[in-house]
């Protein structure tokens, strides 16, 4: 190159806009995946929302109802298998519990897999399997293993470039309980950050992590970074630093400011929802973030995580009074999944937007945990029989059988797949699906081989492990 | 053509070349390279190419050999590849003698071929041809080139002219100010401290800096603490700690570095460890079941062989490494030194009845006693590691720290060891010059800093450098995530008051000084006449006091003993020197680092709390004479935003409320960080601004850290809380010291670039700072200077 042509490179790449930059950085490698492997399904899912209930959902009190038996005082504890009747769906042949009324009416448009199934890694040990099931790796691992977020972030990049591939919703890293082993998976790993996730805990405050810092008008905002370009033009060292270096600072500088100053960026503004449909899922924190995650979709987020919040002890993390703290979550999540659903649909969004409901591992029994453990409010129910209200409902880990609930991306429509056995142990006796299965579907959907793979330290690191993922064909429309 | 983004460094895409089968794909790795090793390997790979054959990559295979092609892909019978390991005539059967390849072996190979040749990039049967040397190496210093004597020079010019290049020029000393001082102990260079070593006319006054930058010892430790930290996977939170499963040792680790401690002592102690340096090899306890590569034993293995030599043993810690000569034996048995039990060999997850012997890597130099227990096992470990002859040792330090400092490993990535230099002589120089100086880290950085390579320009480079690397210069950096707050706390003075890390920073007293209250620094301390000074006393409980003095040259030592009713802190010349909240314990340190010929201030600002107030302090100057300062009249004094005045002498020494608090023991600054310099970032647990500028969460060993600024990042700069508060508690501050607008202008330039602005910057920066009495458009202009990336980065 001479040095002509190496300053007109540099003005080239000075005035290119990070949109295509972006694109010019991500094209090859989605191309390649997406062409890929005849047997797959063409992919259909452009966008993905995981739904993600931390803490342990049980599956026979929420999507795979067993024999439910009442609180009674002097029951046999051995004879719980649900704590919630089982209620009709949209669909004939699927029954889920009571309490969610609205996910049930819109069951048609789902596949229901009831024989997810995960490795026992021990019996408290939230945060492995969340890590297990958010990078498809066992920790610990040698390297920064990535979320499954970023690496649709990473193969696929931005589907608005203005909008970050990768968001997370609802998730508190600070201040909760557990948080760094949170962080060890909430991450782009050895993609590094760019990959990485924005982090939302709040729904609400959202938008201010696409504002303006606080108490900023923004005219003086723009006029700052209109200042600051003109600075960087003026700056005598602009020739003198290498363009890897430089020019990628500048960009994301300009991507930044593009996002705070569009119009996408109201998306991130639920006060700017309508009220009536505000309202839809208002059912709380979890609810809300619902609804931006589908305000982002709308704009072109590539995947959205939005969870009910992992929190020792709390939510779907049911110890004491488990059978009222499900009922309550319900109440969260019910109503707002099902607007989702309507809402993608409405808009024509769902058939091209993958939406996973699932959660670490699924629980069964009142006693939990290891003999000798000592972590609080556990209540090891001494007794064969059920004497409490507050021993009422499931506790105990459980990995041999979990539901996980696809709606849209390409998947069919009130379809069931794989069951569990209706006495103890609820195992999963047919089809058992496994995280690196599940996540080679997830991938599949997307148009992401699960072979895809990226050299670390020279060594490949495949989208599941050792490429070894096959997905669940039989689940693609 | 690399527009940046898509090229991070180590990750390169790899992309498979087959579709999937119906049946169980094919893993190239581990079903088919086993048996291309073990039957082809001999005479096909590597080096060796019989018959115009070689097997190391997919694109030779395809190509063939001196019998033209013999793959046809999809076509394994038409493949003489294959047919050639069946036929029965010994003149064209494969491998022409030895065993056959048995029939299922030759059925993963006939799918192999008809599937389309899977072959993942990146992995090559040819092991490079070249193996690092183990023992050191003498080398021979090319003549100098322009009288340019300096060992590294030799060896790069050389290196430069054997290419027709000619060296770098030579940066400004304001440049090298900067970078020197970013390198050496994380800061910018004070405007005040610029300016007078750009007006210095001493010919040596780059090595003197050099010097007095390495004496800072709390800073030095500060700045490194940040690379050890990542390097032996410390932090002051993170997983692991929760269970207990994970210990410390920052206290360790910052002494060592305080008192430079000889590397080779530094690694004793982390490999033969006491319990405050025992957290490196006990690695993070997981709860639950883990992968038998990731056991204690083997985290050991990998950390130890990583950190000290560049090997990695990730790879071995499952099976033989494909990418370098490492067996999974080799890594159980150094995982074995430090196992309590017998330690049985995994393959990939599953045992095989093999039992590891504890052995370490390099069997030449020596090895450990199997039968010792492991406390011996690992004090021998230790002496192996750090074994004269052990080469290897020597060289992977001195390419991390050439890496750190000019920008770019001489082997690189800096943990592949096993890769050539673009340079061997420079590496074994280097190597061999860092065991003779006595493994001196301090010393080894001061050796490349006074090479005229460091103090050079950096390059301007196509894109981020790869595999065909050679040497033009050094280059630039990004600053760490430490940096950049350092570097914005420095200029808003918005250091938080605490550190995380529990570190002592306190100011010594010289060595060799004998710890009498007569002569507490070793100069001969007079009575003390200084008197107690504040203002009036009326209307604020703040005061500050200053005093400008001449000096003909800069003394050698320059104690200072003072104490403040309550709390005072500190600046000479502008950088904070000291802090102190405790009257009664009198702070004894020396400032002669700060100070330079000719005019000198030293502020104080102070506070009482509540009760009496007063400031004392005695400054001891030993140049060829012994000059003292001390607080009296002489000072002036004023109340916030008041007015300059004459400091009023509330008390002579000995009376008020105070008696003799400076006589006895002279308490040096106590072990808190309070008491110490500004609390530094690398001392701060990890929060949201550093996790996104790329503080990694500590819980592998991580030796580079990304060199590009995301969009993530990007939207954190423009809006993040933690650093718009930094912004506005700066522009409050410059604007109490209040000076004009062009002033307060260069003031910033000079402390962020180390320059003035340009005709070309300074209407710009007029017109956003007005007259520089609105904060607002501070904290504005304070922004748009830390994004530059003239800011950002280490030049």
């Amino acid at each position: 190159m001479t040095s002509k042509e190496y300053l007109a490179r540099r003005q080239f790449l000075k005035q290119l806009s990070s949109a295509s930059a972006a694109a010019l950085a991500c094209g090859g490698v989605t191309a390649l995946n997406a062409t890929q492997g005849a047997e797959h399904p063409e992919a259909k899912a452009d966008s993905c929302i995981l739904i993600w209930m931390a803490g342990g959902m049980a599956a026979p009190d929420t999507f795979d109802p067993k024999a439910y038996s009442p609180f009674e005082k002097g029951l046999a504890v051995d004879n719980i298998l649900s704590t919630f009747p089982a209620i009709d769906t949209a669909v004939d042949n699927i029954k889920i519990t009571k309490g969610l009324e609205n996910v049930a009416s819109v069951m048609d448009r789902a596949t229901l897999i009831r024989s997810a199934i995960q490795p026992d890694l021990g019996s408290i040990l939230h945060s492995r399997h969340q890590y297990h099931w958010h990078t498809g790796y066992v920790p610990p691992l040698t390297v920064a293993a990535p979320h499954i977020g970023a690496w649709m972030a990473k193969v696929l990049g931005p589907k608005n470039p203005v909008i970050p591939p990768f968001i997370n919703i609802g998730q508190r890293l600070e201040g909760v309980g557990e948080k760094e082993e949170l962080k060890a998976f909430t991450t782009a790993g050895f993609f590094g950050s760019e990959f990485g996730p924005m982090n939302l805990p709040f729904p609400q405050d959202a938008v201010r992590s696409v504002q303006p810092p606080k108490g900023m008008e923004p005219g003086r905002f723009s006029n700052r970074y209109r200042h600051y370009r003109k600075l960087v033009d003026q700056n005598p060292h602009r020739e003198l630093i290498s363009d890897f270096q430089q020019e990628s600072m500048l960009r994301s500088m300009d991507a930044a400011h593009r996002l705070l100053q569009s119009k996408e960026k109201h998306a991130f503004d639920l006060t700017r929802e309508p009220k009536e449909s505000y309202e839809r899922y208002d059912t709380g924190r979890f609810g809300r973030g619902c609804l931006l995650a589908r305000r982002l979709v709308e704009e072109g987020a590539r995947f959205v995580e939005v969870t009910t919040e992992y929190i020792p002890f709390i939510h779907w993390d049911t110890h004491e009074n488990g059978h009222s703290t499900v009922a309550r979550v319900k109440q969260e999540i019910d109503r707002p999944i099902a607007q989702l659903i309507l809402d993608l649909e409405a808009r024509g969004l769902l058939d091209r937007t993958l939406v996973v409901i699932a959660s670490e591992f699924s629980r069964d029994m009142m006693i939990e945990g290891v003999p000798g453990s000592t972590a609080r409010d556990q209540s090891r129910a001494p007794s064969k029989t059920l004497e409490e209200p507050k021993h009422y409902g499931l506790h105990r880990h459980f990995t041999g059988g979990t539901s996980v609930v696809m709606f849209g991306g390409g998947t069919k429509k009130g379809f069931l797949y794989g069951k569990t056995a209706d006495q103890r142990p609820l195992l999963a006796v047919e089809n058992p699906v496994s995280v690196m299965d599940l996540h080679a579907t997830i991938f599949t959907a997307m148009g992401i081989s699960p072979q895809t793979a990226f050299e670390v330290e020279k060594r490949p690191f495949y989208a599941t492990r050792d490429g070894h993922g096959k997905p669940v064909l039989d689940i693609f429309a | 053509m690399s527009t940046g983004k898509q090229l991070v460094s180590m990750i390169t895409v790899t992309l498979l070349l087959a579709a999937p089968s119906k049946a169980k794909e094919l893993d190239f790795v581990h079903d088919v390279m086993p048996i291309l090793k073990t039957y082809c390997g001999k005479c096909h790979t590597g080096e060796k190419k019989e018959g115009g054959l070689s097997m190391n990559t997919r694109e030779q295979l395809l190509a063939g050999g001196e019998g033209g092609k013999s793959i046809a892909v999809g076509h394994a019978n038409k493949s003489s590849f294959l047919t050639r390991l069946t036929t029965d005539d010994p003149f064209t059967r494969m491998p022409p003698e030895g065993p056959r390849v048995p029939a299922d072996k030759i059925a993963v190979l006939e799918r192999w071929i008809e599937t389309g040749l899977p072959w993942e990039q990146g992995i090559t049967l040819g092991i490079s041809s070249w193996e690092p040397p183990l023992k050191p190496r003498v080398i021979t210093l090319p003549p100098p080139t322009n009288n340019r004597n300096h060992p590294i020079d030799r060896i790069l010019d050389h290196d430069l002219s054997s290419r027709e290049l000619t060296p770098p020029a030579a940066i400004s000393d304001a440049a090298f100010y900067r970078r020197v001082s970013l390198d050496t102990v994380g800061q910018l260079p004070p405007p005040a401290s610029l300016l007078a070593f750009m007006e210095n006319p001493d010919k040596d006054k780059r090595r003197q800096l050099i010097d007095s930058l390495l004496a800072d010892d709390v800073a030095y430790a500060d700045h490194w603490l940040t690379m050890w930290n990542d390097l032996l996977r410390n932090d002051y939170t993170g997983t692991g700690f929760i269970t207990k499963g994970r210990t410390q040792i920052t206290t360790w680790l910052y002494e060592s570095l305080r008192i430079n401690k000889p590397y080779d002592v530094l690694v004793q102690e982390l490999i033969s460890p006491t319990p405050e340096s025992a957290g490196f090899i006990n690695g993070i306890k997981w709860r639950g079941e883990v992968n038998s590569s990731q056991t204690l034993e083997i985290q050991f293995a990998q950390n130890v062989s990583q950190v000290f030599l560049g090997i990695n043993m990730k790879c071995a810690s499952c099976h033989d490494s494909f990418i370098d000569r490492w067996t999974l034996s080799e890594a159980y048995n150094l995982a074995a030194i430090y196992s309590e039990q017998p330690l049985e060999l995994n393959r990939c997850d599953k045992p095989t009845g093999v039992m590891a012997t504890p052995k370490w890597m390099f069997p030449e130099i020596g090895d450990v006693d199997p039968k010792a227990p492991k406390p011996e096992r690992l004090k021998q470990l230790a002496s192996l590691m750090t074994h004269p002859d052990n080469g290897r040792f020597t060289r992977t330090i001195a390419n991390r720290l050439w890496h750190r400092l000019m920008g770019r490993g001489i082997v690189h990535p800096v943990d592949a060891m096993h890769t050539k230099p673009w340079n061997e002589d420079l590496l074994d120089y280097l190597a061999l010059r860092f065991a003779d100086d006595g493994y001196d880290l301090r010393q080894f950085i001061r050796f490349i800093m006074t090479s005229e390579a460091y103090q050079s320009q950096t390059v301007i480079l196509e894109s981020e450098p790869g595999e065909d690397y050679f040497y033009t210069g050094p280059i630039a950096k990004r600053m760490s995530a430490e940096q950049f707050l350092d570097a914005i706390w420095q200029i808003t003075g918005t250091n938080p008051t605490k550190a995380t890390a529990k570190v002592d920073r306190a100011q010594r007293r010289p060595a060799n000084t004998p710890d009498t209250p007569e002569s507490p620094s070793g100069i001969a301390r007079p009575p003390i006449t200084a008197k107690w000074i504040w203002h009036d006393g009326s209307g604020s409980m703040k005061a500050e006091l200053r005093k400008t003095f001449k000096l003909e040259s800069k003394p050698n030592a320059a104690m200072v003993l003072a104490t403040c009713d309550n709390a005072f802190n500190m600046k000479v010349n502008g950088t904070v020197v000291a802090t102190s909240r405790d009257w009664q314990a009198p702070v004894l340190f020396d400032i002669s680092p700060h100070l330079k010929s000719g005019d000198n201030t030293i502020e104080v600002a102070g506070e009482m709390f509540g009760g009496s107030a007063g400031f004392i302090a005695q400054i001891v100057l030993q140049g060829d004479t012994i000059k003292v300062i001390n607080t009296d009249k002489s000072w002036e004094v004023r109340k916030p935003d008041g007015k300059w005045n004459e400091a009023t002498e509330v008390h002579s020494y000995g009376n008020g409320p105070w008696s003799k608090v400076l006589d006895g023991k002279p308490v040096t600054p106590g072990l808190s960080a309070a008491n110490g310099p500004p609390v530094r970032a690398s001392l701060m647990q990890n929060d949201f601004l550093m996790r996104s500028l790329g503080r990694p969460h500590r819980d592998q060993v991580v030796t580079t850290r990304p060199s590009e600024l995301t969009t993530l990042q990007a939207i954190d700069l423009a809006n993040n809380e933690i650093l718009t508060n930094y912004l506005a508690g700066g522009a409050q501050r410059i604007k109490a010291n209040a000076k004009t607008s062009d002033e307060l202008i260069d003031w910033l330039y000079l402390y962020a670039f180390s320059r003035k602005p340009t005709p070309g910057e300074r209407p710009i920066l007029t017109e956003v700072v007005g007259d520089g009495t609105n904060v607002v458009a501070i904290e504005d202009l304070l922004w748009m200077i830390f994004m530059q990336p003239e800011f950002q980065i280490v030049r």
